[in-house]
């Protein structure tokens, strides 16, 4: 029974099946009524989750094709975090629109149990499956609103365009699989590293890299975003502009840095390039938004930019740099969105820059709350964002990309002017409308949280962050 | 050259073999097909307090014939809105896939025309084939009725043959090889130590859904004659009509021979000692498959027709349900006790 | 010279068949041509000895897939001319990005090497077990978990499906069979003895 030795590193995922289908049970005979239930015990299993993780031990497991080492399991925390916040910061939104039911919170369960299998790759058909189980279940929840024609468009436009990078990424996947004839990572890492490199597989890693920038919608595949982003209901924007970044970027980290670390002159260029253009068309394309969430698309484009330029740099510097910028953009990206989910007009969802205005005289604190978040993807210091900047920058010009550098230094300056402008419509412009109030408390909770670590938890206390990424950069270079 | 030598090696000799061969299986299956549509007007005859085709021939038994001839000498009438390459070729692919499944089925030990590792697969394969000739047959007369004949027809196949699989999934378990003369081989020995008994309610099951595969009564909506004229072959005539009604009951008689095949041991005699074992083993097989035409007969005689939710709510909320849990079942029975192939 | 002669055979209508699926002017007859290409792919896998994979093939994607694919697309009501219009404006980056990819095809062929770890798996080892045996003996134990990770897979497209689709609609009147059986004769009948020339009022 080699297949079935370790078993138990798969703990989490297989904690995580069983407690979806009882869940789903649950829900299926309480019905309506048992929505609540399901996504507070979905909330609960995630946590369990996150206990178990935290106890497994390193190594691989089922015929190596699942792998368990300090890096995948601070990235497997991160995404159980943030899947466990967009849970809680869905109910409100979901009851207002009359959706509420309990599917959501069992998709977004097994959407994590795909991020999990996911980050957890060591080999490419365990890469594919988990990517496709966090897609499909996905596609679902952005159609979720299926009465809303924006809502079923955004899931159409999300599914057709991510099955074309999945059809890449297979493409991909069999060719390096033709030409380096095995499809687990240690093996193709063992065969580039004697030196054997064909064309072919080069080829194939392109496109499997291609499939992969596609899911953390980085330029010049991010098309989708800002319609799929401003079409699915917000909560649901909320849970794809976190979690799913984070697995997506942790499998592109263990793609590039496990097996085709040998290869870094070849991959090195195509992530230079796609960072400097996602910093760039983040930046420029976000000028004229009027849409909050069109906002956050792009956004999330530039964030992602920078992310992948800590990785380019191919140092274990550049990695820790990834796993901090990643919990940094977790705490302020859910900041923002449960601040966007308390932009409610007498029981109806506001979503335009210019309902901001005036915010400050209103509601001060979740004013404060949002100039934190904004100046802190601003890059501002002292806050958290300017330290996740900070550290990818340092990587990339310690590795000797000095144009990229400077190139994505400057784009977020370009960038810092919409940050900045919420800021200003916030404070400076003639107050609107209202919103209803009390904010809810679950968002008040999320809000106050997020708010507390970009300023001052994180700046002040870094060291235990710095560690841990440090630890979790290092299984990469210390030999596994 | 040896004549034995020229047919093993020769490929001349291969090619006049199977030729051969598959004249020994189609001739007695077209001559059995005209036969069972005068068996089966005379057991509704029976049932309905009648007495049948009587005229032609002795006891009406040269009707079969009488009928076929009239067919065949009938004009074929295209219709002139429909797609004249399809509509022609829809009742051949009924007929064609009615038939290649023959290949695979043992009628005794070692009587097999292709004896495939995968034989099961094979005619679970193309016996969903068969509904591609009705689908193609509605769309392509371009009649509203045959149109909806055949959308009724493609979600009642594809419903029945989720059960079906299950089923054969369960015999595969039991005999542990997907070769048919190995899983008849498995049920050696008398009428207790064939599937039907330890599977029995798979066998029935089994048997309903082969009712509903062949679009029988109580299943037969695609061409519920109350509401769409005739169904999906509402258009056709002569010999293109000839060759829809010989395919499906060729399905019929290949449905039997499966439940034949999978669960009342295939060729094997029901009471295996000596006067019953002299009796060749595909006059067993023959004599098995009659039976169960004659049950199709017999419920097609005594049963009224299914609406059609309450077909579809048996197949997907009875039947899969209940064939999964015992599928479930049977490998745990013999994952538990042992009793599996070895 | 049989067995090379059936590969051309194949290979040759499978080829033509694809390229009928997206040049032919009616969506049912594509349908119908990637049936045939279906077809003749699983004869190419028979003919490399893999009759499992051929047969599932056919059971799958001929008995299911395109069942239910044929199901829809006759339904449709396609204007094929309009779909056409964009055919020609978009043809010249379409073919583009075809004869890119063309070439990269023939680079990657051109500096074909397969690498030493390759090389060991090139040819399937022959075995006496039938490719059925074989196929659950890898997957039922080095790729358990991938096995049961497909079936994860399958069961979200399922929960998808449903959630997306399914509707109750109120005032729909259902068969409730138990209910149904269940009733009794006191809740279903009244005998009313009525006078001659009066009649019954409710």
């Amino acid at each position: 029974m080699d297949g079935l030795h370790n078993w138990t590193l798969a703990a989490p995922e297989i904690f995580l099946a069983a407690a979806a289908m009882i869940l789903l049970m649950i829900g299926v005979y309480r019905g309506e009524r048992g929505a609540d239930l399901v996504s507070s015990l979905c909330v609960a299993s995630l946590g369990i989750a996150i206990f178990l993780v935290l106890r497994l031990e390193h190594g691989t497991a089922y015929h190596e094709l699942f792998l368990v080492d300090a890096f995948t399991k601070m990235m497997k925390v991160l995404s159980l975090l943030a899947a466990g916040i967009a849970i809680v910061m869905s109910r409100s939104y979901f009851v207002l629109v009359g959706v509420w039911r309990f599917e959501f919170p069992v998709l977004v369960l097994l959407a994590t149990l795909g991020m999990l299998v996911m980050i957890s790759a060591n080999d490419l058909m365990t890469l594919y499956l988990g990517l496709e189980m966090q897609s499909l279940a996905l596609y679902v929840t952005a159609a979720f609103q299926r009465d809303s024609e924006r809502s079923t468009e955004a899931g159409l436009k999300y599914f057709v365009l991510s099955s074309v990078a999945s059809g890449m990424l297979l493409y991909g996947a069999s060719l390096v699989y033709g030409f380096a004839g095995t499809t687990s990572f240690p093996g193709l890492a063992r065969g580039f590293l004697a030196g054997d490199v064909a064309t072919g597989a080069i080829i194939g890693l392109v496109f499997v890299l291609a499939g992969l920038v596609f899911k953390i919608s980085a330029v010049p595949f991010h098309m989708w975003t800002p319609d799929v982003y401003e079409g699915a209901p917000t909560p649901v924007t909320a849970l794809f502009s976190v979690a799913p970044k984070i697995a997506a970027m942790s499998l592109i980290v263990s793609v590039v840095m496990g097996p085709f670390r040998p290869l870094l002159a070849q991959w090195q260029q195509i992530l230079v390039a796609v960072a400097v253009l996602s910093t760039i068309w983040g930046a420029i394309a976000a000028l004229r938004q009027e849409n909050i969430k069109r906002l956050m698309a792009y956004s999330s484009i530039a964030n992602m930019g920078y992310v992948v330029l800590g990785l380019a740099a191919g140092t274990e510097e550049g990695v820790r740099s990834v796993v901090i910028y990643m919990i940094i953009y977790l705490a302020m990206n859910v900041g923002t969105f449960a601040v966007i989910l308390s932009m409610r007009r007498k029981g109806v969802m506001v979503e335009r820059i210019s309902d901001l205005s005036g915010l400050a005289q209103r509601q001060p604190m979740m004013a404060l709350a949002l100039l934190l978040f904004m100046f802190s993807m601003a890059g501002i210091p002292p806050l958290a964002g300017f330290f996740a900047k900070l550290n990818v920058f340092l990587a990339a010009i310690n590795a000797g990309l000095y144009v990229a550098a400077t190139i994505a230094v400057l784009a977020s300056v370009v960038g810092a002017y919409y940050y900045v402008r919420i800021v200003k419509v916030m404070y400076f412009d003639d107050p609107a409308e209202a919103f209803d109030r009390p904010v809810e408390r679950d968002m008040a909770v999320v809000m106050l949280a997020t708010a507390l670590f970009v300023f001052p938890v994180f700046p002040v206390f870094q060291a235990p962050f710095m560690n841990g990424a440090q630890a979790a950069a290092k299984t990469f270079f210390s030999g596994r | 050259m040896t004549l034995a030598q020229f047919f093993t090696t020769h490929w001349l000799g291969h090619l006049i073999v199977m030729v051969a061969q598959c004249l020994a299986i189609v001739v007695p299956l077209l001559v059995a097909v005209a036969y069972m549509t005068y068996a089966d007007r005379k057991i509704w005859a029976a049932i309905q307090l009648r007495r049948g085709p009587n005229v032609v021939g002795p006891f009406g038994l040269l009707q079969p014939f009488a009928d076929g001839l009239k067919l065949v000498l009938k004009e074929t009438i295209v219709p002139s809105g429909a797609n004249k390459v399809l509509f022609v070729l829809a009742p051949m692919i009924t007929f064609i896939t009615a038939l290649i499944a023959w290949a695979v089925v043992p009628f005794d030990d070692g009587w097999v025309v292709a004896d495939i590792n995968v034989g099961i697969l094979y005619l679970f394969a193309i016996s969903s084939l068969g509904v591609y000739g009705i689908m193609i047959a509605g769309w392509a007369s371009n009649s509203k009725y045959a149109f909806l004949g055949a959308l009724r027809s493609a979600a009642q196949m594809v419903s029945y043959e989720v059960s079906i699989g299950f089923v054969l999934i369960t015999v595969l378990l039991c005999a542990g090889s997907l070769n048919l003369s190995a899983i008849v081989k498995a049920q050696e020995g008398g009428f207790w130590s064939w599937y039907w008994l330890p599977l029995f309610p798979m066998f029935i099951v089994f048997f309903i859904s082969a009712l509903a595969e062949t679009n029988r009564t109580p299943f037969d909506l695609p061409m519920s004659e109350a509401e769409l004229v005739a169904g999906f072959h509402t258009e056709y005539s002569a010999m293109t009509f000839g060759l829809f009604f010989l395919g499906e009951y060729a399905n019929m008689i290949l449905l039997s021979g499966m439940g034949a095949v999978l669960f009342l041991g295939g060729w094997y005699s029901p009471l295996p000692f000596a006067p019953f074992t002299w009796i060749p083993g595909v006059v067993w097989f023959a004599l098995k498959i009659a039976v169960l035409l004659f049950v199709f007969s017999w419920t097609k005689g005594t049963v009224p027709r299914y609406r059609y939710d309450q077909l579809m709510r048996l197949g997907w909320k009875v039947f899969l349900p209940f064939s999964l849990l015992w599928v479930a079942l049977t490998a745990a029975a013999i994952q538990l006790f042992g009793w599996g192939p070895g | 010279m049989i067995h090379a002669l059936a590969f051309y055979v194949f290979a040759a209508v499978t080829v033509v068949s694809a390229f009928m699926v997206i040049s032919a002017r009616n969506p049912v007859h594509s349908v119908l041509y990637l049936i045939l290409a279906f077809f003749n792919s699983a004869a190419l896998f028979l003919l490399m000895g893999a009759e499992f994979i051929a047969m599932i093939l056919v059971i799958v994607y001929v008995g299911a897939v395109a069942v239910l694919f044929l199901f829809v697309v006759m339904m449709l009501d396609i204007n094929i001319a309009e779909l056409r219009q964009g055919f020609l404006k978009y043809l010249p980056i379409g073919a583009a990005v075809g004869i890119a990819l063309f070439a990269e095809i023939l680079l990657a062929l051109g500096a074909w090497s397969v690498s030493p770890v390759a090389a060991g798996s090139l040819r399937a080892k022959v075995s006496d077990v039938p490719n059925t045996e074989a196929l659950g003996r890898l997957i039922y134990t080095d790729y358990m978990f991938l096995f049961q990770a497909a079936g994860m897979v399958l069961l979200i497209a399922m929960i998808g499906a449903i959630v997306l689709t399914l509707r109750t609609r109120p005032g729909v009147r259902r068969q409730k069979i138990a209910a149904q059986i269940g009733r009794r004769r006191e809740e279903a009948v009244v005998l009313v003895k009525t006078r001659v020339g009066e009649g019954v009022s409710s």
